[in-house]
This record gives C-alpha cells, sequence and structure tokens, in this order.
C-alpha cells in the first residue's frame, strides 16, 4: 500500500503518525470493498459452498448428466442464440441511421432507444403480455386485417419471450453498433463506388469488415444479458420451454433443493462470466487496434 | 434501385423505432379504459383505476416500502460509492483495477444468482422479509451505477484545484466541502438518481428477500401480472412510466449543468 507514496495527484502532509504518507482520499475505498465483500461476494461465495457439500461434485454431476437440466441448459443457449442474432440484426441498419443520418435523426432515434431503456423490464414485459394474449392488440389487428381468423397461440411460446427480449436488448446492442460505425468513414464508400464496386460489394467488402468490431461487442453483450433472463421468460414463456434463471428460481421456491440451486446458479454464473470475458477481451482488441491506426 | 434501397432501410428503422417505443407506451391510454379488461383503444375513459390503487391499502403500503427501501439504498449507495470513486479518481495502488472490477461487477452478475445468494446467507442473518436486507442487496445493486456516474464527473474536474486549495492552508475536509463536492455535484447527483431506478424498479431480489409486509410496487406487479391482468395493473404502469421519465429528464439536466 505504500507504493501509493509515489502519486503525485493529491500532495499530503508529510509524517502521519503511522510514520508513512498516504493520500487521506485512499481510505476512503475501504467502505465499499467492505461492503460489497460482505453483501456482494460473500452471497456468492456462500452458494458455491453449498453446491458443493463435503467438497462433493455429486450435483455437478448430476446437473450434466440429467436430460432435464441438460435441456435447459440448451434451451437457455439457443433462446439466448436466436435473440441475439434477431437482435444485432435489428439494431444494425439502426446504428448506422443514427451514425450516418445526421443530427435530427440521431436525436429523434436516441429519444425512442432511451424512453425503452429507462422503463422498467418488468413493466417491458407487462406490455407483452398484454399485447400478445389472445385477445391482445396483435392478434385484433391479424384478425382484423383479416391475415388470420382465429386468435394466433402469441403467449407462453418461445415466440412471445424471443419478441419481449429482444425489445429489451435492442437498446444494448445498439450503443455498442453506434460508437464504432459514427467513426467509419463514409468516404470509403463513396470510394469504392468510384473504383467501381456496386453498392452491395462496397458494403460487404468495405462498411462491413469495419464495423464488425461493433457487431461482435454488441452480440456478445446482448448474448451475456441474455442468459440470465428470469422475469421476462418467466411471463411470457411456457414452464416447458424454460430458461436457466426459472429453473434455479424454482429449486429455491418450489424443490426446496438448495444445494442443487445453488450449483445451477454457479453453472450461469461462470457461463456469463465466460461470455463478458470475451467481451472484455474484443473491447481491449478494439482499443489496441483503434490507437494503432491513430497512430499511423 | 439506389432509391428503392434507401426506402427500404428508411422503413426497417422507422419500424425498429415503433417498435421500441410502442408496447412501452400503449400501456398508458390503456389505464383509462372503462370496461374491466385491458383494452386498445380504450373504451371511453375513466380515471376510477387510479382512484382504485390509490385508495387500496395493499398498494399505499407496498408504495411506501418501495419509496422507503429506495431512498435508504440511494442515499447508502451514493455515500459509498461517491467515497470510492474519490479514491479511485485520486489513488493510483496496486490492485486498482482488481477493485474496479469488485465494484462494477454486481452490473453484470445474472440478478437470479445474486437473489439466491442473498437469500441463503440474509436468511441466516434474520435480513430476509424486512427492509434494511432489500436496502442492503439494493445498495449492492446501485454501487455500479453511483461509481462510474461520479467518476465521469470527477475526471471533468481540474486536477490542480485540489492542490491549490490545499497549498492556499485550507484543511482536506474544507477542501473536499468547498471544492471537490461542488464540482462532482452532477456526477453525484446523476448517480443518485440511477440509484433511486435501480431500487424502484428491482423486482427479482425482492421476490426472495420481501413478504407480505415488506413487498414492494414491482412484487405487486409481478403478482397482477401472473394472476389477472386488470386497467388497475395499466394505471400503476402508467404512473411508474411517468417518474420514470422524470427520473431520467432530472438526470440529464444534473449532467447537462456541469
Amino acid at each position: 500500500m505504500t507504493a501509493t507514496t509515489n502519486d503525485r495527484s493529491v500532495p499530503v502532509k508529510a509524517g502521519s503518525s503511522r510514520g508513512f504518507r498516504l493520500p487521506p482520499a485512499f481510505w476512503l475505498i475501504v467502505p465499499s470493498v467492505l461492503f460489497l465483500a460482505l453483501f456482494f461476494v460473500f452471497p456468492l461465495l456462500k452458494l458455491v459452498a453449498i453446491s458443493l457439500p463435503d467438497g462433493s461434485l455429486e450435483y455437478y454431476h448430476q446437473i450434466f448428466t440429467t436430460p432435464v437440466f441438460l435441456r435447459v441448459i440448451g434451451e437457455t443457449f439457443r433462446v439466448s442464440l436466436i435473440v441475439t442474432v434477431v437482435t444485432v440484426a435489428i439494431a444494425y441498419p439502426y446504428a448506422y441511421a443514427m451514425a450516418h443520418g445526421g443530427r435530427a435523426v440521431l436525436l429523434v432515434l436516441t429519444i425512442a432507444l432511451l424512453i425503452p431503456f429507462w422503463v422498467s423490464l418488468l413493466l417491458r414485459s407487462f406490455s407483452w403480455v398484454v399485447l400478445l394474449q389472445n385477445s391482445g392488440l396483435v392478434n385484433d389487428f391479424l384478425i382484423a386485417t383479416g391475415l388470420i381468423d382465429r386468435p394466433l397461440r402469441l403467449i407462453r411460446t418461445p415466440f412471445g419471450v424471443i419478441i419481449g427480449m429482444v425489445h429489451i436488448l435492442l437498446p444494448y446492442a445498439v450503443l455498442p453498433l453506434y460508437t464504432v460505425m459514427k467513426k467509419i468513414d463514409l468516404r470509403l464508400m463513396e470510394a469504392s463506388s468510384i473504383c467501381g464496386a456496386s453498392w452491395l460489394r462496397g458494403f460487404a467488402r468495405v462498411y462491413f469488415p469495419l464495423s464488425l468490431p461493433g457487431v461482435m461487442a454488441s452480440a456478445i453483450l446482448a448474448f451475456t444479458l441474455a442468459l440470465g433472463f428470469y422475469i421476462t421468460p418467466a411471463l411470457l414463456g411456457s414452464p416447458r420451454d424454460m430458461m436457466i434463471a426459472q429453473m434455479i428460481a424454482g429449486q429455491f421456491n418450489e424443490q426446496l433443493n438448495f444445494g442443487l440451486g445453488a450449483a445451477l446458479a454457479v453453472v450461469l454464473m461462470v457461463l456469463t462470466a465466460i461470455a463478458f470475458g470475451l467481451f472484455g477481451a474484443v473491447r481491449a482488441a478494439l482499443q489496441m487496434r483503434g490507437r494503432r491506426t491513430g497512430e499511423a | 434501385m439506389d432509391k428503392l434501397r434507401r426506402i427500404f432501410f428508411w422503413v426497417v428503422v422507422s419500424l425498429t423505432a415503433l417498435f421500441l417505443l410502442l408496447p412501452t407506451l400503449i400501456i398508458v391510454p390503456m389505464s383509462f379504459t372503462t370496461t374491466s379488461t385491458l383494452e386498445f383503444p380504450p373504451v371511453g375513459f375513466t380515471m376510477e383505476w387510479y382512484g382504485k390503487v390509490i385508495g387500496a391499502p395493499d398498494w399505499q403500503a407496498a408504495l411506501m416500502n418501495s419509496l422507503v427501501v429506495a431512498f435508504a439504498a440511494a442515499i447508502l449507495a451514493t455515500v459509498i460509492g461517491t467515497a470510492a470513486a474519490l479514491a479511485l479518481h485520486a489513488n493510483r495502488f496496486p490492485g486498482k483495477p482488481i477493485v474496479m472490477g469488485l465494484l462494477l461487477s454486481p452490473m453484470v452478475t445474472p440478478v437470479i444468482v445474486l437473489a439466491v445468494g442473498m437469500y441463503m446467507v440474509f436468511s441466516g442473518w434474520g435480513l430476509v422479509a424486512t427492509r434494511l436486507g432489500l436496502v442492503f442487496a439494493h445498495t449492492v445493486l446501485a454501487i455500479p451505477f453511483v461509481v462510474v456516474s461520479v467518476l465521469a464527473s470527477s475526471r471533468m474536474v481540474n486536477p490542480s484545484l485540489v492542490p491549490a486549495s490545499l497549498g492556499l492552508g485550507a484543511g482536506h475536509w474544507f477542501t473536499f466541502r468547498r471544492v471537490t463536492l461542488p464540482l462532482i455535484m452532477p456526477g453525484v447527483l446523476s448517480g443518485a438518481v440511477f440509484a433511486f431506478i435501480t431500487s424502484w424498479d428491482e423486482v427479482v431480489i425482492a421476490l426472495f428477500l420481501a413478504d407480505a409486509q415488506t413487498r414492494t410496487v414491482p412484487i405487486m406487479i409481478w403478482n397482477q401480472v401472473r394472476t389477472n391482468l386488470d386497467p388497475a395493473t395499466a394505471a400503476v404502469a402508467a404512473i411508474l412510466i411517468v417518474l420514470s421519465a422524470l427520473g431520467v429528464l432530472l438526470s440529464y439536466k444534473f449532467r447537462e449543468s456541469r
């Protein structure tokens, strides 16, 4: 800790009673670290401990050999993957319009992005329940236009879960894409068209590769967040297509199998950490590339 | 061909903007319907559902719980988080990236994992089914937002002001109160708003920690959505949507005032 003495941003009076000098602000870190150690890290460690009774891996063994659990983990990956692909595909043109559409477009699209971002996930899931139910607006609209003659089952299906999750994750996916896209020089596209490339070819060979870091960052972020969704699948999905977070809740609420629930929670924690580690790596690579091209 | 592509592009973007906005806002008009089910377009106009919710003792109790917990969590998170951000800003010390990671990681931990972990630990400490337990849990979730917000605003402060104040003979506490704090105030206030909203909207942890006496507004909504969808729930949702819009405006106002 004495290493802090070489910091020059805050000068300190020499010779405190302890005999070494520390900027007083340093001690301000202590309450937050203690608080999080007690109320954040300790509960997570407790879960790990509960999942390993007497150091036995039986719960993990059970998870990775029982078809029910494997199906739930598989379903979690499947839904998260579909949601990620759909979200990024929708976010891409939206971010493009924000980046290259001019000030007025940017303002309107930013407002449209931020309003739902600030309304709670629970309320937005509630909205989708109302919209997608059998007598809901979506079915009413489809019947009124004559596209269908009987209400479609939209709620309590994977479709309902996916549409609700895409809606919630879209702002998270747009922002990293926008950050990357606004730095792309559109004159590169002009140059490629002057050289005789079609728009599609120019896009595929020039613009898209430049935007790829944004695509990766936004996809990994959406996927990471999707893995842990609980509220949306619980309200819009059917118990048959349960995701891992619902299974964890069920082990604690209904089955009262705390050991197994804790092991499932640890599995989710590790999956999320891996996915988020990837996100960090992509961002670091991006920054390094940015620095290099900045110097060139 | 080029024009067709352009039209297609803007149609897609406009539909996406509608997809983002409509489902969120459509709840508001639905809360004025005179029917007992949620209808769009609403039938007639009545404030009855608002009166029903505002007059109901269980909604009042939940509102009280939500307010107490959110205020307490916001204050606690703002004090702890601001202190941490100041320390991180002013110092270089070994393990700083690890401390930074610790302070931000509640933001990316799946909330269901936190909920069950806290449930197990808090039940041993007698914190389950208490407002205090909810305050501690929500403070954990809110600290990262305060740290990020205060760090951002302390980076805007001219670094030579603090040494100048100390050099002119002011003490550390005086310097903090009269120089540092006023300069980082926009970040502190917008962090406090973030912290409040985080607690105010939180449902997963509250589902595990709260009982019938300590349940918050989101728990009430959750129960309503799972059992019966009536316009009263839409009225609550409409009130909350307006409140979060106000919160956002407030937080942006603080940020701009810097």
